[in-house]
Order: C-alpha cells, then sequence, then structure tokens
C-alpha cells in the first residue's frame, strides 16, 4: 500500500500555482494537507501525475474580518477551527463541527478548503457552509470569482471549480446575535464518514436554513424545512423534512431517509433549545 | 513491586509487566522492524476475480516477477481433521489452474523497496476465466449452487452430526418448541500489527533463517518443512515481539511459504509486511455462522432439548494444520452452553466459498455458539412471559452438580455458575432497570439489558485433540529452567507471548518456585534454536501448560539447589528449605547465587557424584486432558435510538471465574480486551461480500474497529474457584471476554425494541441493521418508533 | 529525487528522497527509527503518530517530500522528555499496553491531549483517542493512564506534587 511514482513541485505563490495546473489540467493535483488525498494515493486510486503543493502559500491561510464576515483561508487546518484559533462567524457551531471530523492527529493537517474541494457526499464541511451561506473564494489563471455554496456542489466529488482552479478561502456571514444552531450526525463510530449530517440554524428574524450531508449526491440545502424551523414544531418539521427527502429523491434507502429525519430533528431542536 | 510477595509469594500478585520498559521507549522488535543487508521487498499480484480460471500470468521483462510455474516443487498447504469425511482442496502457495477468492495470491514481485514492488505487481497481467462466485453459506448447498472445487459433490469440506440423546422424543413431548435463525457475519481478527515475514540464507550456519509473526515458531517450522521441502534442521525460525494475533497467526499461510521458497530461489534476503487491505482481504478470516435451531422448553422454563443446523462458511480452502472442522463441532457442542437439557440433535456443515480461508479467532466457534443458545433463551422467555434472567438460573447446571457432563460431551469441572448470574444481576441492578424502562427516556431512546453466560475450555491437551482429529495434537508444553552462575534465572519457553504478559506470569512462577525475584529472571520464547519444542499460544492454553511446564521444571531445579545447599549446609536435605533466595537449613543458610556458582563453575563443592549443572527441562500435561472450564456470565446495558438504531452501550458488567489467578491485573486485561473484541463483533466488525464475491470491507473506512468512544468502562467481579488438577488450580481464560458479548448485546438491544417486537438475529447490530429490524417491525406504524 | 532536510529529534537530518515517499517508511526504513510503527497505512489506525512542528500527525498521510525544513519528533525522540517519562510510568502502572504496537502512537497522543485538555475527564480522553486503535487492551487502562498522569502533571491546587519516577521498568 504505497504510492505510485509521481512529480512534486511547490509553487512559490497562488499564480505560480495556478499557471502550473492550467497547464497540467488532470495531469495535475493540489495537495495542502494531504490527509484524504494521500491514503488515496496509497491505495493507487489517483490518476495525476504531479503533486502541486500548495501547503506553503501565505494567501491560503489569511483571515480578514470585516463588520459582517469573516473571510478565513483555505488551508486552515480543521483543528485550528476546532480551537477557535481563527475568528469564528458562527458562534461556535464550527468548532462543533470541526471536532467531529476524523480524528485529531488528522484535524491538525486537513483543512477546509481540501475537504470542500474533495467534495465527498458524506464530507462535514460542504454541510456545515451551505448552511452558514458562506461563499467560497476561488483564484484561477484567469483570476478570482466567487461562487455561492449553494450551487457549488454538483455531485458526489464534483464541483463547480475548475481544474485550474484552486479555492483561496471561504467567506462567512456572521451569524446574527440570537442566532442558534444545532448539528447532529449518524456514524458507524466515532470520527467516520457520517450517514447523515444536519445543521440547523434559526435565525433571529424567524428566517431559518437547514443542510443536509451523507445524501445520495451531494450536501443539500433543504429550503421547506429551513423555512419550517421557526415554527418549532417537531412533528411539522418532520412531515416537511420527509415531503421534501422525497422530493429530492433522497428517501429511495428508507434506512438513510430515517437517518436524515431524525439528524434534522435533533438539529432543530438543538437550535431550538439553544 | 509487591510488599505482599515476601510473605505470599509471586503467585496471585498484581506485578506489573517486565515486557512493558521496551514498548514504552519505542524500543520494541517487531518483524517489520529487523532489516538485513541486501533486502529484497515482496508485493504480491492477487486474484481480482472470486472464482475463475487462471490463464496466463504475464510478467514484466527482466523484472524479478514470480508464479506458480516458477515453483513445481513446492507442495500444498492445506489442512484440516484426520476423517474420511472430510475432502481437501489443495491449496498452493501460488495459484495453480484455479482462483478460489478474491486476495489469492497469484504472483510475487520483488524489488528493493515495497513502492517499486507495487510498481511491477501494476504491470503484471492475468487472465482468468470467470466462474460463478459461491457466496451465501447457506444457498452455497442449495441444488443447483455453483461447485467451487472441481471433484467436490457439493460445497461442502464435511457434513456432519452431532447428536446425544433422543430429540424426536423430547420435541413430541415438549410443551414450548422454539425455532430461530442467527447468523453470526464474517469478520477479520485484526490484530495492530499485521503478518509479515522475512527470509534469508544463513551460509555460517547452513540454515534457512526465517522471521515472522507468529503465534507458534515450532509448529510452522513443521509445515514449512513440509511445504517447501527441507528438513526440520535447515529452518530457523524466529518471532520477535508480536503484535497481537487472536488466532490469525496460528494458522500456515500462502505468503509464509511463498516468501520462503522466493528467498531460496533467489539467494537474496526477501520479505513481505502485510498491509492492512491485504489483512482485510486474505488473511485469516473469521466468525461467519448461519444457524437454525429449534429450543425445547417447559412452560415453565426448562430446557428440554435443542434441535438445530449450522453451517459454518469456511472460504475457499482448509488451513493447515486444523482446516475450518474444529468451528463446527465446537459451535454445535457449544450449544447447550452452561445448560441442562436432555438431547441434543444439531447437523453442521462445514462449507466452502469462494472467500478468504477461515481460521480460529479468539472464543473459536463459542461466540457464535453462546449467541445462539442465549438469543434463543431470551426468546423463550419473552414467548412464555418469564425473566430471562430467572429461566437462566434455572437452567444452569449448579455448582453441587459438578463435575457436570453437558449434553454437548463437555465435562464441566468446577465452579458457581448461578453464583456468576446472581452477581452480575447485582451489579446492573436488574430491578432499577426494568423500573427505569415502564419510565422511559427522555431523548426517546430505549433502553435494554441483556444477559449471558458462556464456558471456556482451556488447557485440553491430547484427549480433547485427538478427539478433534487434529493432525497436530497440543497435547504438553515444555520449559527448560537454566540457572547461571551467579544465581540468576533464564526460563526457555515454547509458548510465543503476543501481548498475554506471559513474560511476567512464567516469570512469577519461576520465582514463587525458586524464592527469586522476577527480576532475576529472564523468558525467552519464539526462536526454535533456542527453545525446547512447544506449540505456541492459542487456544487459552499457555498458563496451564506452559505455567504448568515452567513449575515442574523450576522444582526440579529448586530440588537439586536443595541438594547442594544441604551439601554446602552440612545439613540432610529433609532439614533445608528454600526461601528468600537462599537454602536455609538447621545452622545456617546459602544462597542460590552460591549454589549456582558451586553447580556451574566450581564442581569441587558439589555432592560426590552430582552432574553439574542446574538445567531442567520439564513437560506438563494435565492428568485430566478434557480441558478446565472458565466460565462467566456478562451483563449488557444498552441505550437504542429506534430510528436510526445507534446503540450505546451504557454499563457492561461481568462475573467471571478462571480459577487461580496468576496475576489478576493480567486476567483483568484480557478479560477487558476481550470484551471489547466481542462488542466488535456486536456492533462494528464485518466484512461483507457482493453477489460477484468481492470483499466490501478492506480499508479500516469500511471495517469499523471499536475505538475508545465506542466502548464502555467495564466493572468486572472475580469468583474463584481453584481448578482440581492444574498447578496452582489455575484456568486458561484468554478468549472468555471476546465469546459472551454477542449474546450480550444482542439480547439488550433485543430487550431495548421489545415493544416494536423487532427482530435482533444477526451480527454485527449495526445502525442500518436495527434501524431497519425496529422499521420492518412496525411497518406502516414506523413513525411510532419516534 | 528531493533533497530535504528535516529537524529530526533534536537533529540536523538531510536526506534524498522521492516526491512519494511516505515520511513513516522514510524514518522506518532509511532513518532505522522503527518505534514508529505502521497499523493501516491510511490514517485510521494511529499507531505511526509522530508530532509535525509539535502537532501529532499520522505520519502514514504525509508525504516526506513535504516535511522539508520541518521538526519531526518520534517515540525514541521523547526517551529524555520528562513529561513522557510520567506517562509512560502511568501507562506502566495502569497495564495500559499488551502487545505494546500501538503504544508508541499512543503515547505521543496522550501527551498532546494532556497539554491540550489539563485535567481531562474520562469522557473527554475516550473522545479524544479516536482513532487510536489498540486491539488488546479494550482501553480501559489507557484511559486511566492518561487521566493519572494529567493529575499528576497538573495537579489540583494545593494537591501534592510528587516527583516523577524517570524510570520505567
Amino acid at each position: 500500500m504505497k504510492p505510485a511514482a509521481v512529480d512534486y513541485v511547490r509553487p512559490a505563490d497562488l499564480a505560480a500555482a495556478c499557471s502550473l495546473l492550467a497547464e497540467a489540467g488532470d495531469a495535475a493535483m493540489p495537495v495542502s494537507g494531504g490527509q484524504s488525498l494521500i491514503p488515496m494515493m496509497s491505495l493507487r486510486l489517483t490518476g495525476f501525475e504531479t503533486l502541486v503543493d500548495i501547503s506553503r502559500i501565505a494567501a491560503l491561510k489569511r483571515t480578514e474580518t470585516d463588520a459582517t464576515h469573516v473571510v478565513i483561508g483555505a488551508a486552515t487546518t480543521h483543528a485550528a477551527i476546532e480551537d477557535g484559533a481563527i475568528p469564528d462567524p458562527s458562534h461556535g457551531l464550527m468548532a462543533r463541527i470541526a471536532g467531529r471530523i476524523a480524528y485529531r492527529a488528522v484535524r491538525n493537517l486537513g483543512t477546509i478548503g481540501g475537504s470542500v474541494a474533495l467534495a465527498d457526499p458524506a464530507a462535514d464541511w460542504p454541510c456545515c457552509l451551505l448552511a452558514l451561506g458562506a461563499d467560497i473564494l476561488l483564484a484561477g489563471p484567469d483570476g478570482a470569482r466567487t461562487l455561492p455554496a449553494d450551487g457549488f456542489f454538483l455531485g458526489p466529488y464534483e464541483t463547480a471549480r475548475a481544474p485550474a482552479e484552486i479555492i483561496t478561502g471561504f467567506r462567512i456571514p456572521r451569524l446574527a446575535e440570537g442566532a442558534r444552531w444545532g448539528t447532529s450526525k449518524v456514524a458507524r463510530k466515532s470520527g467516520a464518514f457520517s450517514d447523515s449530517l444536519a445543521v440547523a440554524i434559526l435565525l433571529p428574524d424567524g428566517g431559518g436554513r437547514i443542510a443536509l450531508t451523507g445524501t445520495s449526491s451531494h450536501p443539500r440545502l433543504l429550503p421547506a424545512a429551513g423555512a419550517a424551523l421557526a415554527a418549532r414544531d417537531s412533528a411539522a418539521l418532520r412531515a416537511t423534512v420527509k415531503a421534501e427527502l422525497a422530493a429530492l429523491g433522497e428517501d429511495a434507502d428508507p434506512y438513510r431517509a430515517r437517518c436524515h429525519l431524525a439528524t434534522v430533528t435533533r438539529a432543530a431542536e438543538e437550535a431550538w433549545s439553544a | 513491586m509487591s510488599a505482599d510477595a515476601d510473605t505470599q509469594g509471586w503467585v496471585g500478585v498484581r506485578l506489573l509487566r517486565k515486557e512493558d520498559r521496551r514498548h514504552l521507549l519505542g524500543a520494541s522488535t517487531f518483524t517489520a522492524d529487523v532489516r538485513v543487508p541486501g533486502l529484497l521487498e515482496v508485493a504480491f499480484v492477487r486474484s481480482q476475480f472470486a472464482h475463475g480460471r487462471l490463464g496466463a500470468v504475464a510478467k514484466p521483462d527482466g523484472a524479478r516477477v514470480f508464479s506458480a510455474e516458477d515453483f513445481p516443487h513446492l507442495k500444498p498447504i492445506d489442512g484440516g481433521p484426520e476423517l474420511p469425511s472430510f475432502r481437501a482442496a489443495p491449496y498452493h502457495a501460488f495459484a495453480r489452474d484455479k482462483v478460489h477468492f478474491v486476495g489469492q495470491i497469484v504472483a510475487a514481485c520483488l524489488a528493493p523497496t515495497r513502492a517499486q514492488a507495487e510498481d511491477l505487481a501494476d504491470q503484471v497481467g492475468v487472465e482468468v476465466d470467470a466462474l460463478p462466485a459461491v457466496v451465501d453459506t447457506v444457498e452455497a448447498l442449495a441444488p443447483g449452487a455453483a461447485i467451487l472445487h472441481d471433484g467436490f459433490p457439493d460445497n461442502a469440506f464435511i457434513h456432519a452430526t452431532v447428536t446425544e440423546g433422543d430429540i424426536a422424543a423430547v420435541a413430541a413431548a415438549a410443551p414450548v418448541a422454539l425455532r430461530r435463525t442467527f447468523r453470526m457475519n464474517r469478520q477479520a481478527t485484526v490484530s495492530l500489527e499485521g503478518r509479515g515475514v522475512l527470509a534469508y540464507w544463513d551460509h555460517r550456519l547452513d540454515e534457512l533463517v526465517v522471521t515472522l509473526s507468529t503465534q507458534g515458531a515450532h509448529v510452522m517450522r513443521i509445515g514449512l518443512a513440509m511445504a517447501l521441502g527441507l528438513p526440520e534442521h535447515k529452518l530457523h525460525l524466529i518471532a520477535p515481539d508480536v503484535g497481537g494475533g487472536f488466532g490469525g497467526k496460528n494458522r500456515l499461510m500462502p505468503e509464509e511459504v511463498a516468501v520462503c521458497a522466493l528467498a531460496l530461489k533467489t539467494g537474496r534476503p526477501v520479505r513481505w509486511i502485510e498491509d492492512r487491505r491485504e489483512h482485510l482481504m486474505a488473511s485469516v478470516h473469521c466468525r461467519e455462522h448461519h444457524y437454525d435451531i429449534t429450543l425445547y422448553a417447559t412452560r415453565e422454563g426448562r430446557l428440554l432439548g435443542l434441535k438445530g443446523e449450522v453451517h459454518i462458511d469456511a472460504g475457499a480452502y482448509s488451513l493447515w494444520p486444523s482446516g475450518p472442522f474444529m468451528e463446527a463441532s465446537m459451535a454445535a457442542r457449544n450449544l447447550p452452553g452452561p445448560y441442562q437439557m436432555q438431547a441434543l440433535h444439531v447437523e453442521t456443515h462445514t462449507v466452502a466459498t469462494s472467500k478468504a480461508p477461515m481460521g480460529p479467532y479468539r472464543g473459536v466457534a463459542r461466540p457464535g455458539a453462546c449467541f445462539a443458545i442465549e438469543r434463543a433463551v431470551d426468546e423463550l422467555a419473552h414467548a412464555i412471559g418469564m425473566e430471562p434472567a430467572e429461566v437462566r438460573r434455572i437452567n444452569l447446571v449448579g455448582p453441587h452438580q459438578m463435575p457436570y457432563r453437558t449434553i454437548g460431551g463437555m465435562q464441566l469441572d468446577s465452579g458457581d455458575y448461578p453464583q456468576a448470574l446472581e452477581r452480575v444481576r447485582e451489579m446492573v441492578d436488574l430491578a432499577a432497570l426494568r423500573r427505569r424502562q415502564q419510565a422511559g427516556e427522555d431523548d426517546g431512546r430505549r433502553i435494554g439489558v441483556g444477559f449471558a453466560v458462556y464456558t471456556e475450555q482451556s488447557g485440553h491437551g491430547a484427549a480433547e485433540w485427538t478427539k478433534r482429529k487434529s493432525r497436530i495434537v497440543p497435547g504438553y508444553e515444555s520449559a527448560t529452567a537454566r540457572m547461571l552462575p551467579d544465581g540468576t534465572l533464564l526460563l526457555l519457553v515454547g509458548i510465543q507471548n503476543h501481548g498475554q504478559g506471559l513474560e511476567t506470569s512464567l516469570a512469577q512462577i519461576a520465582a514463587q518456585e525458586l524464592s527469586l525475584d522476577p527480576h532475576a529472571i529472564s523468558v525467552r520464547y519464539g526462536d526454535t534454536a533456542l527453545t525446547p519444542f512447544g506449540f505456541g499460544t492459542f487456544a487459552s492454553r499457555s498458563i496451564v501448560f506452559s505455567g504448568g511446564a515452567v513449575a515442574r521444571a523450576t522444582r526440579a531445579l529448586a530440588d537439586k539447589a536443595r541438594r547442594i545447599g544441604a551439601h554446602l549446609l552440612q545439613a540432610d536435605v529433609a532439614d533445608t528449605r528454600l526461601a528468600d533466595g537462599a537454602v536455609h537449613g538447621p545452622n545456617g543458610k546459602v544462597s542460590l547465587a552460591e549454589i549456582a556458582r558451586a553447580a556451574n563453575v566450581r564442581q569441587e563443592f558439589l555432592p560426590a557424584g552430582m552432574p553439574p549443572l542446574l538445567d531442567e527441562t520439564a513437560t506438563y500435561e494435565p492428568e485430566e486432558s478434557g480441558g478446565f472450564f472458565s466460565y462467566g456470565a456478562h451483563a449488557a446495558v444498552v441505550a437504542v435510538d429506534p430510528e436510526t438504531g445507534v446503540t450505546t452501550t451504557l454499563d457492561y458488567a461481568i462475573a467471571e471465574d478462571c480459577g487461580t489467578m496468576i496475576n489478576p491485573m493480567i486476567v483483568d486485561g484480557q478479560i477487558i480486551g476481550g470484551v471489547a473484541q466481542g462488542i466488535g463483533t456486536a456492533l462494528y466488525e464485518e466484512i461483507p461480500y457482493d453477489a460477484d464475491g468481492q470483499p466490501l470491507a478492506t480499508t479500516f473506512g469500511d471495517y469499523m474497529v471499536p475505538c475508545a468512544p465506542e466502548l464502555p468502562a467495564l466493572r468486572i467481579h472475580h469468583l474463584v474457584t481453584p481448578a482440581h488438577g492444574t498447578e496452582y488450580g489455575v484456568k486458561g481464560m484468554g478468549e472468555g471476554g471476546a465469546i459472551a458479548p454477542p449474546a450480550a448485546i444482542a439480547n439488550a438491544v433485543s430487550d431495548a425494541l421489545r415493544d416494536f417486537g423487532a427482530r435482533i438475529w444477526e451480527t454485527p447490530l449495526t445502525p442500518r441493521r436495527v434501524s431497519d429490524a425496529v422499521a420492518a417491525a412496525c411497518g406502516d406504524r414506523s413513525e411510532d418508533a419516534v | 529525487m528531493t533533497a530535504i532536510t528535516l529537524t529530526l529529534n533534536g537533529d540536523r537530518v538531510r536526506e534524498e528522497v522521492e516526491p512519494r515517499d511516505i515520511l513513516a517508511d522514510l524514518l522506518r526504513d532509511r532513518l532505522r527509527l522503527t518505534g514508529t510503527h505502521l497499523g493501516c497505512e491510511h490514517g485510521a489506525c494511529g499507531a505511526c503518530t509522530v508530532t509535525l512542528d509539535g502537532l501529532p500527525v499520522r505520519s502514514c498521510i504525509v508525504l516526506a517530500v513535504m516535511c522539508d525544513g520541518r521538526t519531526v519528533e518520534t517515540i525514541e525522540g521523547t526517551r529524555a522528555d520528562a513529561t513522557m517519562d510520567v506517562i509512560r510510568r502511568h501507562f506502566h502502572e495502569q497495564h495500559a499496553l499488551q502487545c505494546g504496537f500501538c503504544t508508541p502512537g499512543m503515547l505521543i497522543a496522550a501527551r498532546d491531549i494532556i497539554a491540550r485538555h489539563t485535567r481531562p475527564d474520562e469522557a473527554t480522553v475516550r473522545r479524544e483517542l479516536s482513532g487510536q486503535v489498540c486491539r488488546c487492551t479494550g482501553y480501559m487502562g489507557i484511559v486511566a493512564a492518561i487521566r493519572a498522569a494529567a493529575a499528576e502533571l497538573h495537579p489540583a491546587p494545593g494537591a501534592d506534587l510528587r516527583t516523577p519516577d524517570l524510570s520505567t521498568s
């Protein structure tokens, strides 16, 4: 279980990294924490020829804050978020999510940007960022662009990121004062990928957002369920979620559908009780 | 370490382990840590097909790539019982003609690094003409099923019946007959250190030196010599530190043969270190039993008899030496458990499927049998409206009945089984739990409690192994006790410590006999050139057999030391005693160091005619070789989420009796570790196969090994009934912890979900299985589950 | 091949590596630091845990080339670490190891848990140990050892300070 031979470059900055990726196309792969990529290399499940090490690019580690948003760099590790080492727009939600990803030694290297770029359908961050209404910041050979998280995830391991683009960070709106959140996860054991993960956010103006992962395709917002959050009625919420899952075709696996019902309900209940 | 030792001796003392220091410093030596110059690493090319005819193997030009055609003289390594009804299929280290499971070795690639060897493996082309996979254990015997092995009339290695008493009469008269099916799914043994082999020809010694991770180097030498066609004195096997085994390192495997053959063929040192994917795909697999049993009983809960059919999924081949048949016979004979009943009739089928071959794993067969009988007892209790613990109590063999031969033919020797059950019932406070269940939980989860009682045959010798028709009969152990000139002691033993603390426990026994400090004793094992012959460590046998051999050898050494001491003290031997590391006489004492000096290097001080040296070798087998039964009762308390099926173990209590404990700390460690593995079987660990025979859990991403958050703090109560007929009254106990948890946990989950009528019949109880069971029971009412 | 330099257990080390070389293989096979064990090679068992710039990481899923210029500490590098000696002694006293294969990674994780949580309760220790697989002990001794070591290393105000016994036998 050892990786196949590969070339390695460590570009000095973002522009160099993007042009390397643009030249190489599918043959190049950016790596930062490598905590998902390197195991796949060892299992010889990857096909690229060149690793582009972006782990030391300073631009990916910046954090910026203003009155309404926090920007965190893509190379921010799960552990840094877990420990509150960077500004938190989420009243603790992101620290809670981070602390349940894989294992601590993995969180010390694994990055939020890598998780979003891989877009494993059971991953935690895509779901959380959807719920928070975050934007995804990208840099490419043609410059920078910003995409909302909603719409960024297209399928299992498939996103709107172009092959030569690098996720540079996330622009996350600060949760309003008085906003409440809850989250719930079902997994076969601690640290395992989730069968279902829900994040619920109840805004003080009565609005709400619910995001769900562990789905058959990619993490999703459940708009109807989110709208039902303010009513604080578990039974009504369950009915809404059930209908919404059916509409999305996410009820094909009855077990997963039960898990989704449970995690959404519990996330909502935690938000209500917070 | 222990202030008690001076007055009470070393047996029974919580002595901290001698083997810890090297591990804590990161200075231990496992097989993969051994390196010799010029080493070549092996990557195996393995079959990607579950079943098929093997065509050409295309090898890259000029590379060191080898397959069956390169080793025409290697002998197959299949094993099995010496029974004419047992069908053998030849198991070649490199597949010939056909492949029979995904992961079977087709070719070996050698290169200076493992990565380079894997590069070569990627270039090897293997032609396979695929045939239908044989996957389902029971359907494999159905008419029309594809036949795995050419020449087999059906897919069974053997069919056999275990019968005692008049089951027809019992069935005809029994007021209650309860039929249930149960399944315990397939697992791997998952020692944290995988297997590994390093082999090279040592020209000075003119022998093949083989370093390997095994539970028994001496027995493996027999198998390797047979496969390679080498005389045994040309094979020197060394098992250094071994990172767990649990049964999985106690069979001769093709990789071991292949690596030796590659070293002989290339003249280079060659090693293979198993990776985790290989371990999960192609190392020893285990469990996978299917039970269809009918329990006969009275309406008052008295058990009358058991009839049933057991299918054991043995995988594609029968591993040397014992093969998979032991699994079936032990499952059948242990099905009555510790209960009294009048008749037993079990048809067993040891089935060949296109999966990795089955071998032993901690508990061997008994976790499945215990799961089946204990689940059935709970189902019976529910059917007749009794408390399950009460049904157990009235059927358990009582202390006044000992020794008691069960209807399965197990000779239970001693102990108080009902007492163990009563203890765990108190420990979890059954009455309070029943009240809590009635009150319900605030969070919607359901609480359940489950019990299981088990027995653990240990220290069984020739009588038992010959009854099993084993081609190796591990009926004794041997030990050499050698006192060095300064009075320190070398113990050479044939067992293989691989985590059990035997360096410490055996030193305690020697220290007890010689009144030496354990720190003055070194224990050596795992080297065929160094230690007397022994069978290794498995089957809960080492403390009984090797402990006994150490006691005998050191006792003989002590006798001789006393005779020398008496001579030096000019006293009569009868007036001397050994204490505090010295021989004491009426007029003084002489230290063992002085005695050892005389015996080794100053023979003029020896009694006339006494041969020099303090060097004694002894073998040991208990007179009664049917085994000594440790036993215990486990109680599990779980909380189950009926919607998601997530189960949490809230409390786990154990009352057990393994006779005299040489080192209670080590005993507790074995129990806790065993239960952790048992909970793994109950809730987490599984290697499913798809319909094409592809294994679906080949990394730890899919194969769930329980970690600290998954496991509860256990509570242990010891009953101590010293065994009659072993040294110090010990019984083996290494496996017991793993036997009862699947039954206790499954009973607890079933108890928790009783209101729904969910059918809990199959391990592991994954969230999906439990959630599906609740949904299936509720049908359209599944919303009620919440 | 690429030249890298590491500060390894306090020493400057210069090695030529292939980009695909895994840090654990460099440590074990080239630098002969075999206390770092490989139990899964895909980051799921924790036996290979070392520290990289002071943080525990899985050396089986780290590329050596990416460690250029960084500081690595393996279990061998902790032999003179007084904190680790306290943890080792409690592992010994609490029977926190059996076969010993998981032990080096477990110790590195344990030291980090104590550093971050000071005096962790049982649930915290268990949660933090997720992903450190021990197949032998059932974790009870490990959890007890970490808690006992934490209590000794971070005594509650007014508690007796024990002098660490640096021996591990």
